[in-house]
This record gives C-alpha cells, sequence and structure tokens, in this order.
C-alpha cells in the first residue's frame, strides 16, 4: 500500500461540520509555549505552525479524542464536544 | 422531547458502559434513558476490536445467535517486528474449546445491538443529544441540561468516556495527565472474507487477535494490534500520551509508520482502506476514581478508570459492562432504601474494588510501567531479532544458540541487567 498523507486518510471519514468550532485555542498563550506539544499530538494533524512560527488550529478533520486537551501545558485549549449529531461520524470504529 | 421530563435514571453516553446501564436498569423496571451524542449510536466510540465473552454469557441471555460478532478469536498472536523481519508467536487452543473467550467487533455496529437490546427491556435510546451539563439541586444531581432542553431524573449515570469532560467538571478528577492516558490510532482494511481466511490461515468465522511491539513504532514507545473482522482487517497502535513529550515523532504519521513495515505490508497487500481513526484510551495507567458517585450520581466504564491492561490483554468493554452491572445493582438498593446519598452510593466504590476490576487492577497495576520500559521497545526487539536472524541464516557453518546470543547482546545489555529487567517484568506479570 503506497504513503497516504494524513489528509488523505481523512478524506475517508465521515465529518458532520457545525458551523461553530467546538475547539477554540487562545494562541496567544501558545507564544511563550516552546515545545507546542499539540502539533505532535493531534492525530489529524489539525494544529499546524506557520512559517513565523505561529500556531494555526482548524477543527475541521477533528476524532475528538480528547489528546490535545491532556497534551497542553499552557491550558490554552478551550475543548468542548460539538452538538447533539455533529462532528464525526465512524463506521469502523 | 418536551422542555422537561422526568425519569428514574438518565444514563450520560451510549458506549458500552452506557448502553449496559441502560439494559440493566430497565431490567430492574426503571425508567431509563440514554443520551448517546453521536447522530446514530456506534459513531463516536472507536476501539481496537476485541470484546471478552464472559460478560454477555452472564447477562445477556441468547446473544452468541444475535450480537454482530465479526470472528470468534481461535488464534492468540504476538509479533516482535523487527527491524526488517518479524517474529511471531501463535498461540491455538486445542480442537475441544467449546465457547468461545473472545470475539472482534466493530463498536458501531455492536453498540447499535446493544441499544437494541436496551430497547427490548423497555430503556430509551436517544442519540444526536450531548449532554452540556449535570444539574444539581442541593448538592444532588437532578437531571441534565441538554441542546436546551432539561430533562430531570432521581439517579444519573455518567457513561462519558474516557475524555472525562464532566466528571471533571463535576470534581470527582483532577486535570488528566498525559502519562496516564494513551492515544490509539486505528486503520481498516478491507480485504474480503475468503482472503482473510486464507491469509491468517483460520477458518471461516474464526479470527486472529494480535498484539505488535518493535520497530517502526517502538520510537514511539507504542505497542500495536491487528484484529481480524468479517471481511476487514483492522490494524493500529496506542502510545502514551506523554511520550509525545519525549520523541520527535507526530502521532498522525504513527498508523503510516506501522503500515510501512514489511509484516503489516504484507497483511493488508490488496486490500483497501476504507476507514482511518483515533481514540484516547485509558491504558490502565490510572486507575479506578477514588470517588466514582456522589449525590444521586454514578460513573461507570472508562470514565470510572475500568480499563484494565494485564500485559496480555486489554479489557475495555468487559469491565466497562461490568461496572455498569454493579452500579444498576447499588441503584435498585438505594432506590429500596429510599437514600440517594454519596454516603449510600459510595458502596458501589466497594463493590468495584472487590469486583474483577478492582482485582485485575491490583494484580497487574505495574503492567504499564514495565510494559513503557525503553529497553523493551529497543535493546531487547533488536536482541531478539539478531539472535533469531543468526541462528536461522544459515551459510556454510550454522553458529551455536550460545554464539548468537552473545552477539545479539554485545554491547547493548548486560548479562545481570537482563536478569534484573527480567526479574522485573516475572513480578509485573
Amino acid at each position: 500500500m503506497e504513503y497516504l498523507s494524513v489528509e488523505k486518510r481523512l478524506s475517508l471519514v465521515r465529518f458532520n461540520i457545525h458551523s461553530e468550532p467546538h475547539i477554540k485555542v487562545d494562541t496567544s498563550k501558545c507564544i511563550d509555549c516552546d515545545y507546542k506539544p499539540c502539533v505532535k499530538a493531534c492525530p489529524a494533524g489539525l494544529f499546524t505552525l506557520d512559517d513565523e512560527g505561529r500556531l494555526h488550529f482548524n477543527y475541521e478533520g477533528c476524532f475528538e479524542c480528547g489528546t490535545c486537551r491532556v497534551v497542553c501545558p499552557g491550558e490554552a485549549i478551550e475543548w468542548r464536544y460539538p452538538p447533539g449529531g455533529f462532528g464525526v461520524s465512524l463506521r469502523f470504529g | 422531547m418536551s422542555a422537561e421530563e422526568k425519569f428514574d435514571v438518565i444514563v450520560v453516553g451510549g458506549g458500552p458502559a452506557g448502553l449496559s446501564a441502560g439494559y440493566f436498569l430497565a431490567k430492574k423496571g426503571f425508567e431509563v434513558v440514554v443520551l448517546e451524542r453521536g447522530e446514530d449510536i456506534g459513531t463516536k466510540n472507536m476501539f481496537g476490536g476485541r470484546i471478552y465473552s464472559h460478560v454477555f454469557d452472564k447477562y445477556y441471555p441468547g446473544w452468541r445467535d444475535e450480537a454482530p460478532v465479526e470472528r470468534w478469536v481461535r488464534r492468540e498472536r504476538f509479533t516482535i517486528l523487527c527491524k526488517e523481519g518479524s517474529i511471531s508467536l501463535q498461540y491455538i487452543p486445542g480442537q475441544d474449546v467449546g465457547e468461545y473467550d473472545s470475539f472482534t467487533a466493530f463498536l458501531s455496529k455492536f453498540l447499535k445491538w446493544m441499544a437494541v437490546v436496551a430497547e427490548s427491556e423497555g430503556a430509551l435510546v436517544l442519540p444526536g443529544v450531548k449532554v452540556d451539563k449535570i444539574l444539581l439541586e442541593d448538592g444532588y444531581a437532578s437531571g441534565v441540561l441538554a441542546g436546551g432542553d432539561r430533562l430531570t431524573a432521581d439517579y444519573i449515570v455518567v457513561a462519558e468516556g474516557i475524555n472525562t469532560l464532566l466528571v471533571e467538571e463535576l470534581g470527582l478528577k483532577g486535570r488528566p495527565r498525559p502519562e496516564s492516558l494513551g492515544v490509539g490510532v486505528k486503520e481498516v482494511f478491507k480485504l474480503g472474507r475468503d482472503a482473510i481466511s486464507r491469509r491468517f490461515g483460520i477458518g471461516d468465522g474464526e479470527g486472529v487477535a494480535e498484539f505488535l511491539i518493535g520497530y517502526p513504532i517502538n520510537k514511539y514507545g507504542a505497542g500495536g494490534f491487528v484484529y481480524t473482522m468479517d471481511e476487514y482487517v483492522s490494524i493500529g497502535a496506542v502510545m502514551k500520551i506523554g511520550n509525545v513529550y519525549k520523541s520527535e515523532n507526530n502521532v498522525m504519521d504513527l498508523a503510516e509508520d506501522l503500515r510501512s513495515h514489511p509484516y503489516i505490508k504484507s497483511l493488508v497487500e490488496g486490500g483497501t482502506i476504507v476507514e482511518y481513526s483515533a481514540h484516547m484510551v485509558g491504558e490502565g495507567w490510572g486507575s479506578i476514581l477514588e470517588r466514582p458517585y456522589g449525590d444521586g450520581l454514578l460513573v461507570v466504564g472508562d470514565a470510572a478508570g475500568t480499563l484494565v491492561n494485564t500485559g496480555f490483554t486489554v479489557r475495555g468493554v468487559d469491565y466497562a459492562v461490568e461496572s455498569s452491572r454493579l452500579a444498576a445493582d447499588v441503584i435498585e438498593e438505594s432506590h429500596g432504601a429510599g437514600d440517594r446519598s454519596s454516603a449510600f452510593l459510595s458502596r458501589y466504590k466497594n463493590y468495584l474494588d472487590s469486583s474483577v476490576i478492582g482485582r485485575s487492577l491490583r494484580r497487574f497495576r505495574k503492567v504499564p510501567e514495565v510494559l513503557s520500559l525503553d529497553r523493551l521497545h529497543t535493546t531487547y526487539i533488536d536482541l531478539i531479532c539478531d539472535v533469531l536472524s543468526g541462528v536461522y541464516t544459515v551459510g556454510e557453518e550454522t553458529p551455536s544458540l550460545k554464539e548468537s546470543i552473545d552477539r545479539g547482546r554485545r554491547g547493548r545489555v548486560s548479562i545481570f541487567r537482563m536478569i534484573l529487567d527480567l526479574f522485573t517484568l516475572w513480578r509485573s506479570l
């Protein structure tokens, strides 16, 4: 089997995306965070760094696993589940 | 749903723990509703793929004919992934095994069956309803707020799973620690029934459960798994979240790295990937909550910390069901006594501690620590791989086993260290 990028793998998953993000990241708290473990911890790769090293987060494609909430040392993540019926919808969980 | 409805019990979460709680309570005659945030039952749940049968034998009569079992586990495999090759140890029980101890399943399907069974006993199961808050009245759990609706009940059973938002808000648990939780990733491949049976050397309806350790997932400190489903193969890995701080690896590459190993490649050859998913795991690094109860409230399943990792087996679904059985008993006793105070409900903790869950947690408490030993994931993997490749790579002369071991061990680990590690391993199991 060939290499599958995380985008390709996420395209296999059904998401019912709500207009309101269920996870909010206060990126001002991330400026002083050297390690930014969320970037490496998210199994969907939703935390990314731009060229200036600033953190960006996209809630679309979230498995709602909660790993980022656990791993964040700065309590910069406001974590909720999406409203009932929204978010990830697994067929082979 | 009307603006306010009253139930005997509200169960928050429709996973293995919540749906079995609904089933047990409805069976006892309680008016119970199970609220599930997923658009359908089973759409938010994810696990490796194996369920142990005993709780269903005990509490779900006739389940072997009805439940959506993928395959009955007939072969247990333990595989060490070397840099290139691999070493497998396989256990096949004798012919006369009687009933199978465990089976593979997709929670997505299996939970829909559990919901139907709970409903047949009179429980109301409502998907698409997320509980935002547990309401308290004079300190007693009195209901829930769900998407603007208010539901009230005498008892609340929290079965929210491993990501314990409500349990933390209730003050029953502190902030979860990266050291006490795992993150698991899984890929599911469609291969076809016959191809799976041939490739894994199993009969129709029979399955393989496999535990993996070694390259390349050892750099994450991760362990892997393979489960055969009816027409699919599920492959994945679990790592301690705390390892994110230590390694240069990215969790989103974990499944990719695992799939790149020649052994895994050979398993999924010709198959089509149908889904990738991730979930947190309470790898038993934690333990049961000190207080899995409050006034008018009980916590069950993963939310209460009932998962046990014994090193050979991971007891998730079965122990979740067992905890709900105990919780239902306690609610019945509490209702009979007319006392739903936390002082009364605290017996639930005693029941858990003296149950098979508590006994296993105590017996296997050191396992996670031992499994996360760096030497186990690197030094010993290299050693055993080198020894076997030394023994089986045959030229003109065959090296003796002792020569191969000495060569493999050289510069890596002292005999003394090896004996000490073996002793630690032995004591933990």
